[in-house]
């Protein structure tokens, strides 16, 4: 249910672009709330496509979120809670679940929300969306009345849940009227807080609010990407700005309110402004270098580990820019699946040279070349690759560089073809919901086959009936991924954005661009 | 001249054929699959297949050549892989954004680097001739991307005479039109202004130093019309060549500047389809700019046919 992302957010690039917090002194602002206004949003790029269930970039979910609904989303804490369906429920053996629909929500086009339109999504969703493989398991589904949903599973899952509000080609619940549509061609109809304006592709996208909103009262306020959502603002305008320079002078000429991506070397643009404030946007992905288990060398696990004892993560972080912090786990501090302070394996920033050539000695290494892709588009990947290629040559290793396009590199390191052994991406924000979304980009990414101890790791895990138990398999699962170094973790890593002071009634949830519950005085 | 014109239309046929199939053989030669971004990260191998196999990229490259050409003698340039309409309708739509810009630029350029080329020639080997020619060699160095980043902040932000960025179509009214693409072009237009200048200059130097220039001072005539008329007018078959190349280097040119100041036009567009690989795209949007190049030459041609009576007869 993850992916891999570029830092930077284009065509391919995923994270969590927005996630709207205090101010920069951090303290809350008391302002009353004021309706009206265009908030004037400037992103990196425009979507590529509005259709939630096709949609995995950043500069598409953080349009699809403000839209779209799903049964189930993320609270503040990243647990589950309810947004279209009012309860949740699991039958004891995992193999039912059912849903109790909110009354009376509306679409976009008037029509009230029903379990008719709840099934046409699923059944569009498994005919076209690249993550329909989570819902084989599925054998039918029931609509007992307009506002129960049943869907009834071939066999046990006990995280289906957590699976159905991944933010990540999310299954946001469409008209029935939607369901045959091909991929990318629905009407753009949720029942989101805003619908949709206009969009003229490459220069603007306007969504404006949904007057007929039906709010989700069974909660205080907004909850993570739920709760109680209120909308002040008219519009927002998103505005496609690829260079880091122009929408940094948008926000400095009032063009635009909110701005996303800054370069850290040009925050102090923004910073020596009075009405304009930065932000840390933090954890949003984590940064691995990726080890292609099935390419030569890199094959022996002996070669791998000197590799990750080579590395010094320090140097990388310095090196690389941008905002990083160190983190030896696969799961950001503070969501369920983090399990503590100290690492999951020996393996994390060993900075060992000296090991490094032990282990190249019981390998048999004999000089051969490992090959370093990285690519032209993100400069840190480049950056990172270049420091870990000097890293690699103090350990007695022989490396060649070879420089590509995002595009090539993605394709390599997700299909396993191309001439490589190391490459680096970031991971996110999809993970950080659990061992379930990381599982295709821990098989894939590597190209791991064959490992019986990570095969059974996982098997278990996704028959744990309780948290502590598939915390206990997520452990297992680490220590093989990193101790087999696999993936060698450098960094949990975030962003920061820019915004004019004008925007009031952010919170410090590091979701996808959410644009309820925000005024402008 | 029709006979002139229509031979001359006919030799640029078989270059936008030539010009289509480099385009068609270019971008085969580019790693990356168009499959698997269109399919999704997360598609089975099987996707993927079935995604290629809807796109025809699993038949022979031949195959897959001959379709391209025989889809294009009827007119149809395929459809987008990442904007999912026509490749004709995403050009259409984009195209006066890159004509805007080309346009406005060339209309800074031609005035401004024949002036100051004229000058410059008139001056030779003075202090205004080196200053001329130092600042055009600025013009024609410094890199657009940089010098655009200073205009935004020097013109946008510290003086606030423009907007940072975007477009506004000329239907919503001509100010706004005009303040939205000002800066850009002028932009674009100081490499085109570097280089118009000094093949001025040089041209008229060239002419400047004709008996018939010689002759018309010498019975009197102002230095106004010896230079303005007569020698600025044999200067001007030399300046059409130039500008035709400088119309092409415009639209090249516009890449960069439509990146900076997020202007949502050709250059721009073409540069994501690259990076999508939405092979049609890059394709028919080559093909299309190639035979815009092909007619900007051929609109060289004839005025240069017009302005030299020379061409005609030969």
């Amino acid at each position: 249910m993850s992916r891999c992302v570029a830092r930077r957010g284009v065509v391919l690039a995923l994270s969590l672009i927005i996630g709207l917090s205090f101010a920069a002194n951090g303290s809350v602002e008391a302002q009353q709330p004021r309706k009206g206004g265009t908030l004037v949003y400037a992103s990196v790029s425009g979507p590529g496509t509005l259709d939630p269930y096709m949609a995995s970039s950043a500069v598409e979910l953080e349009v699809i979120h403000n839209l779209f609904e799903s049964l189930v989303t993320l609270d503040a804490r990243n647990a589950t809670r309810p947004m279209l369906a009012a309860k949740a429920a699991a039958s004891e053996d995992f193999k039912t679940y059912t849903f109790e629909l909110r009354k009376g929500v509306k679409f976009h086009n008037g029509q009230e929300m029903t379990s008719a339109d709840v099934k046409a999504s699923f059944e569009r969703y498994r005919r076209i969306s690249p993550a329909a493989k989570n819902y084989e398991a599925i054998d039918h589904f029931e609509t007992p009345d307009p506002y129960s949903f049943v869907i009834a599973l071939k066999e046990p899952n006990v995280v289906l849940l957590d699976t159905l509000k991944s933010p990540i080609y999310p299954l946001m619940i469409l008209p029935a009227s939607q369901k045959d549509k091909p991929a990318r061609d629905i009407e753009v109809i949720g029942t989101g807080p805003y619908k949709f304006g206009e969009w003229v592709k490459d220069s603007h996208l306007v969504i404006v609010r949904f007057d007929d909103y039906v709010a989700d009262t069974g909660a205080p306020g907004r909850d993570g990407y739920g709760g109680r959502k209120t909308v002040y603002l008219d519009a927002v305008r998103y505005r496609f700005m690829p260079e880091a320079t122009t929408r940094i002078a948008a926000l400095q000429n009032g063009e635009a309110q909110l701005i996303s991506s800054i370069p850290s070397e040009l925050s102090a643009r923004v910073t020596q402004r009075k009405d304009l404030a930065i932000r840390e946007v933090f954890p949003v992905l984590g940064s691995y270098i990726i080890v292609n288990s099935q390419k030569g060398l890199t094959a022996n696990v002996l070669i791998r580990q000197a590799i990750a004892a080579a590395i010094n993560v320090d140097e990388i972080i310095e090196g690389a820019g941008g905002l990083n912090k160190r983190n030896p786990w696969m799961s950001f501090p503070g969501t369920p699946y983090y399990l503590g302070e100290t690492a999951p394996t020996p393996w994390y920033d060993i900075k060992d040279p000296a090991r490094a050539k032990e282990l190249l000695k019981q390998a048999g290494y004999k000089n051969e070349k490992i090959i370093i892709e990285t690519n032209s588009n993100y400069q840190w990947m480049r950056s990172t690759m270049l420091i870990v290629a000097e890293q690699l040559k103090a350990a007695g290793m022989a490396v060649d560089v070879q420089i590509t396009d995002w595009t090539t590199n993605a394709a390599h390191m997700q299909q396993g073809t191309g001439d490589w052994n190391l490459s680096t991406t970031a991971f996110g924000p999809d993970h950080i919901l659990g061992p379930q979304q990381w599982r295709p980009m821990i098989y894939t990414f590597p190209h791991i086959v064959g490992n019986e101890a990570l095969d059974k790791a996982y098997g278990e895990f996704f028959v744990a009936p309780t948290l502590e138990a598939r915390r206990a398999s997520w452990l297992k699962i680490q220590k093989e991924v990193l101790g087999g170094a696999y993936l060698i973790k450098i960094a949990d890593t975030g962003r920061l954005s820019g915004y004019s002071k004008k925007l009031q009634g952010q919170n410090d949830y590091a979701g996808v661009l959410q644009l309820w519950d925000l005024w402008l005085e | 001249m029709i006979r002139i014109v229509a031979v001359k239309f006919l030799q640029a046929v078989p270059v936008v054929v030539i010009i289509s199939i480099l385009a068609f053989l270019l971008l085969s030669l580019l790693p990356g699959d168009p499959a698997v971004i269109i399919a999704g990260e997360q598609a089975s191998p099987a996707a993927i297949e079935q995604v290629r196999k809807q796109l025809g990229l699993d038949r022979p490259f031949l195959e897959q050549l001959t379709i391209w050409l025989l889809n294009l003698a009827q007119g149809n340039f395929g459809s987008s892989l990442i904007l999912h309409q026509s490749v004709l309708s995403a050009v259409v739509e984009r195209l006066p954004v890159t004509l805007s810009l080309a346009a406005l630029s060339i209309s800074f350029t031609i005035p401004v680097g024949v002036l100051l080329g004229s000058v410059a020639a008139y001056f030779r080997r003075t202090w205004i001739d080196s200053l001329v020619m130092t600042t055009a060699l600025l013009g024609v160095s410094i890199p657009a991307f940089w010098i655009a980043i200073l205009g935004v902040i020097l013109f946008s932000v510290q003086l606030g005479w423009v907007p940072s960025s975007g477009f506004v179509p000329i239907s919503q009214g001509a100010g706004p039109w005009f303040a939205s693409i000002a800066l850009p072009a002028l932009i674009l237009s100081l490499f085109q202004i570097g280089f118009l200048s000094r093949m001025t200059r040089s041209a008229m130097l060239d002419v400047l130093g004709q008996d018939y220039i010689r002759t018309a001072r010498a019975k009197g005539l102002s230095e106004w019309r010896t230079v303005g008329k007569h020698a600025l007018r044999n200067a001007l078959i030399l300046i059409i060549t130039a500008t035709g190349i400088l119309l092409s280097a415009a639209i090249g040119g516009s890449v960069i500047i439509e990146q900076v100041f997020a202007l949502p036009g050709i250059g721009r567009m073409v540069v994501q389809a690259i990076l999508a690989r939405d092979y049609p795209l890059v394709q028919g949007t080559m093909l299309i700019l190639g035979f815009t190049f092909v007619m900007i030459n051929l609109t060289v041609d004839i005025l240069y046919t017009l302005a030299d009576p020379r061409v005609r007869h030969d």
